[in-house]
Parts: C-alpha cells; structure tokens; sequence
C-alpha cells in the first residue's frame, strides 16, 4: 500500500475565470480512508482525476509513495478507479472486464485466473464471471467494478462517487461492503462523493472542499461535532445544523424574538457586541417548560420517522427544525417550548462565516 | 367504424408507395425475360402485360453471359466495394477517434473542413480528382477506381455521432487498466461501434457497387471495367442497344445488393436511425 501527498495542486481550466483546484495540499496515510466530500463544482472529482492520473494539473505535485507521479501515464501510478456509473466494457464478461488490466500488463494467465477467481469470491461473484455487464443489477455492476480495481492490488485505491447511481436500500449495503474491504484489505482509499451520509459513515478523515479549497479536515465526528465554518456545519449532518442570527451583548446570546441566553464569561467576552450566526444541531434541542424554555414557537410541520420525529418552526423569521422524540412530538399548530444544550452551539462570524 | 377506416386508409396509401417504388424495379426483371420486341410492344398501354413475361426466354441472359466479359465486371466490381469499404471503414473510425477522443487545437475545425467536403458535387470534383489520381499513376486500376472515396465525410459524421456516444468513463477506465490509445481504439471503441460500423459498410457498399461516372472516366480498359460502365456499354456505338440484355445485366447486378440489404437491414435502419440522417 502507499501513501499519497499532494502539493500545492493546482488545476485551471482554459477560458475558466477561477481556478478549480487552488494550491490544494494534502496528505493521505497508507492505509487511510480519506473521503473528499463537497458539492457539486467544488473540484472534488478533478482532484480524484488528477491523482489517476487522467487529468494533467497545472501546478503542483502528486506523490504516491516515494514517487512523484505528475505526469506519468495512469498504469504507471499504481492505482485503481472505480467509476460512477462503473464504466465495464460493454462487450467483455465479467471475468474479462476484470482481467483486462492483467492482460494488458501481460501478468501470467494462471495467475490472472486466481486473481479473478479470488476477487469473485470476496465479492459475490463467482456464479456471474461469464455474464456480460447488461445481464447484471446495479449493484453487481458496481461490485465487478470494484473487483477490476482489486484484481490489480494496485497501492491506491480511487472511487468517484460509486454508489451514486443506485438506490437508497443498495447505497446502504454497498457503503457497508465497501467499509469491509477496505478493513480486509487495509490498502489507502481516497474517496469522492457529495453525499455527507457515506463521507460520515465511510471515511477515517473527512476533507471537505470547497470552491477548490480545503475548508476543513478532520475525523468525522471531530467535523460533525465543530465545523469550522458555517458552510461545513450546513454541508454535514442530516437534517441540516439550524443557522439563526444572534448578537452577544452582556455576556448574553440574543436571538432575538425575546431569546437570550448566558454565553460563559470565556465565550462572550470576545464577542462582546458582535454580530454572530448561531448554529444548532437538531438534536441539542430538548423540550422544555414555558418558564424555563428558550424558544417559544409554533410546530409548523411534524415528520414522524419512527425512532424520531422532526418539528418545523419559525424563529425569529427564520426556519428551524428540532429532532425530538415521538413521544415529545406535539402536533402542528401546537405551541411547542424549547431548551438547548450550550455545549452543541457552534458561533460562526456573521461576516466570514468563520467559527468563533 | 372510424377505428378501422384509418389503418385502412394508411394500408391503401403505403400499397400505393410501394407499388410506386417497386413497379421500376419489376419492369426491369419482366423485360430481363422478354424478347426485344415483346418489350416495346407491351409498353403502352399499361397493364399486367407491361409487368409479366407471359412468355419468359432466357436469351437475353444467355447472350449477356456469353458475349460480354459481365463476370469479370461483377468481379471488379466486388473488389472495388470490398476495398472500398475496408479501407473507408478504417480511415473514417481513425479519423472520428482523433476527433472525439484526442485533444488537439483545431479539431473542431478540422472537422467542418471535413464537413463542407460533403457539400460539393461529385462532378465539380471530376477533373481535379482524375489529375490526382492519374499523377499518382493509378490511372485504370481497381485501386485508383476506389481511391478518391475512401475518406468519406459521411462515414466519419456517422462514426463521430457513434463515439461522441460512448460514454467517456469506458476509456478513462482502458487507461488506468494500462492501454494506449490504439488498444483503446481496437478493444475498447470499435467492439463497441459495431451497429454504426456496419450501417458504414453497407452504405459505402452501396454507394461503390452502383457508382458509374468515377468509374467511367477511370477504369477505361475492359479488364478493369466495373459493372455498371459494363451494362452501359455492352452494345457498339454502331448497333441500335439491346433493351433485353441491358436489363438482364441490370437484373444481376441488383441481386447482390438486395441479397446483402435484406441480410443485414436491421443494422442499416438501426444506424441510420442512430446518426440522425435518412438516407
């Protein structure tokens, strides 16, 4: 397995007004698990291009291992792609789809054989080698993907949004799969997606990226738990972190709608008179009494999920969603009476979005 | 009532059509098989006379056979349209690969260039190409026969269409598992172009077995005559043509064309279809 250093990466597109990638350094361990995580346009993709090797940066350096790779043909990296929408050859089987890149490599066929044979075992695939890709589901279309790059036990392993083409029930079971074989085979996995879910549950750092830039990396509670910014703190988590509008003034966090409450000497003092955005997690609200509650609003909307509900409102102009238990559910167009956990409020600066 | 008026109706106007389409072709087989008189006397008026050999000879096929080298044409002729379409399918997926799937400057205009090429007529183009190919020396052989056609600006819109198709993943995916552009292009593109590929083939096929002005100004030897300049000049300039002859030699070398089409029309509908183009 290897490890992968980027330096300085840089990536502009001709005609382009900004840059894609702008001096992105990273490093990721052997053996790592590292998801690069943002919305769409923020570069992640090309990063993952230019690391294979089909993308040409136009600044910086790519390393993986002792090697300066920039510029070198894809075969020679010592990596493997897994593809969005699995890109396998039509007209090959799956055996050949997977043993194409050992053939190329002109690796021994009794080897090649065992390579494939070992693969389709690990993942399920044994009974379909002689099938053509239009004869399987989704999913196994993804695996045989997954066991091309995995017969060529190449030192980097690259996944460009692999689950993103299947349904929900499947996305789940694959991220699972693909947790697994990443355990079984240890190797260093840089992984890209949009979806925040597969970036918590899959990666051991998450980087997320925005406008071609690091904005934050970090394990992903340590990320979950204390965005950097506010656009972290909006990307990660699901429901979305509720972002309302405070001032802090006397050592109070005003709200507004009549919502205050004592900061921490430590905290305020700092951010005594500014303008901050409030984070707060759907879940570090609690129901409480009217005397003592913070927020006093009406549920506009209640979703029921089961183990959880979700409580819509309005405060102060602004909307809101509370994850509460079922049982706390009131019903819409009832009074509902709010408490919050200080310690799972993130500040941000009102102006450069910055945590303070 | 209405419900089945109109399937009639469209049935009437398709028979109509295709009667329009086939009459040409049924007068040409039935006089094939009539004498030269027995021609002129059913032209007019028109009725199942005009279209059936009421009493069939095989004269007119005995004496295209025995007095004309019709063989030795359908030969050339079958070199020609194989070459033809070998050496155009080659070119023209090279060319709709560099295009499509290698980044260069000017591409695009490479491309209209190309293009604009389809646009002129083929007798505006006459004397030019017989000064080139008669510079290259290929004056009267089957090569300099073919030559001219090989890169056909239709072949490389139809395989440009068909590449542009293929999803660019597969070849990012060929290159990390270590091909060059040439396995690429032989392993990854063209098994996967095969509809487009044939519809090419059969179309150049076509367009090279019924040729007739190239071929004319060309090939003008006997021994490298190709099919339809035969048929056009089995008589002398002396003698009055022999109208049973002409379509017995017209009849045969319909047969392959039709033989090929119905072997392989799916593919030809299917690729036409695909490119957007009628033919």
């Amino acid at each position: 397995m290897a490890q992968v250093r980027l330096a300085g990466l840089g990536k502009t597109y001709e005609g382009a007004h900004a840059n894609t990638i702008d001096g992105l350094d990273l490093e990721v361990a052997d053996g790592e698990f590292l998801v690069l995580v943002g919305p769409s346009g923020c570069g992640k993709s090309t990063t993952l291009r230019m690391i294979a090797g089909l993308e040409e940066p136009t600044a910086g350096e790519i390393w993986i291992g002792p090697r300066r790779v920039d510029g070198l043909e894809p075969r020679e990296r010592d990596i493997a792609m897994v593809f969005q929408n699995y890109a396998l050859y039509p007209h090959m089987t799956v055996a050949q789809n997977m043993s194409f890149g050992l053939r190329l490599a002109k690796v021994p066929k009794a080897e090649i054989r065992r390579r494939v044979e070992a693969a389709a075992e690990t993942l399920g695939l044994s009974g379909y080698l002689n099938r053509h890709p239009k004869a399987l589901s989704g999913g196994q279309r993804q695996r045989v993907a997954m066991g091309r790059a995995i017969v060529r036990e190449p030192g980097v392993f690259l996944f460009d949004e692999p689950l993103s083409n299947l349904d929900a029930q499947l996305r789940g079971q694959m991220r699972t799969e693909i947790r697994r074989l990443h355990d079984q085979l240890s190797a260093t996995t840089v992984y890209v997606t949009h979806d925040q879910v597969e970036a918590m549950t899959l990666a051991d750092r998450v980087v997320v990226l925005k406008d071609g830039k690091i904005e934050q990396q970090g394990s992903p509670q340590e990320l979950y738990d204390r965005p950097a910014t506010r656009f972290v703190a909006g990307f990660l988590g699901s429901p979305q972190m509720n972002i309302l509008a405070g001032r802090v003034t006397q050592g109070m966090l005003d709200l507004g709608a009549e919502s205050r409450f004592a900061l921490g000497a430590e905290r305020a003092a700092p951010l005594e008179g500014r303008r901050v955005d409030v984070g707060i997690r759907p879940e570090a609200f609690r129901l409480a009494a009217p005397e003592t509650a913070l927020i006093h609003a009406r549920a506009e909307m209640v979703e029921l999920l089961g183990a959880t509900s979700l409580v819509h409102f309005t405060h102060a102009g602004l909307p809101c969603t509370a994850l509460l238990e079922p049982t706390e559910a009131p019903r819409p167009g009832q009074e509902v009476h709010l408490g919050l956990r200080p310690d799972r409020i993130s500040l941000f600066d009102a102006d450069s979005g910055r945590a303070v | 009532m209405t419900a089945l008026r109109k399937p009639l109706a469209l049935t009437l106007v398709l028979l109509l059509i295709l009667a329009c389409f086939f009459a040409p072709f049924l007068w040409v087989v039935s006089n094939s098989f009539k004498p030269q008189l027995g021609i002129f006397a059913d032209v007019t008026p028109i009725s199942w006379r005009t279209f059936l050999p009421l009493e069939p000879v095989l004269e007119n096929y005995r004496t295209l056979f025995e007095r004309t080298n019709i063989l030795r044409a359908l030969l050339n002729t079958a070199i020609v349209s194989a070459g033809q379409v070998a050496l155009t399918l080659v070119l023209c997926a090279m060319a709709a690969y560099a295009l499509t799937r290698i980044r260069f400057r000017g591409a695009k205009a490479v491309f209209v260039v190309i293009l604009l090429t389809f646009l002129l007529p083929v007798e505006a183009m006459l004397v030019p190409l017989f000064q080139v190919v008669s510079g290259l020396g290929l004056n009267n052989t089957l090569l300099g026969v073919m030559i001219p056609w090989i890169a056909s600006p239709f072949g490389l819109f139809l395989l440009k269409q068909a590449f542009e198709e293929l999803p660019r993943d597969l070849e990012d995916a060929a290159r990390i598992d270590g091909a060059g552009h040439v396995r690429i292009f032989v392993s990854v593109i063209l098994p996967n172009v095969k509809v487009p590929l044939l519809t090419l083939g059969l179309v150049t096929f076509l367009f090279s077995w019924n040729s007739f002005l190239w071929p004319l100004v060309i090939a003008q030897s006997p021994d490298i005559q190709l099919i339809q300049v035969a048929i056009a000049q089995q008589g002398s300039p002396t003698q009055l043509p022999n109208w049973g002859e002409t379509f017995a030699g017209a009849t045969v070398a319909t047969l392959p064309l039709i033989l090929l089409f119905l072997l392989l029309q799916k593919y030809f509908t299917q690729g036409m279809a695909m490119s957007g183009i009628k033919g």
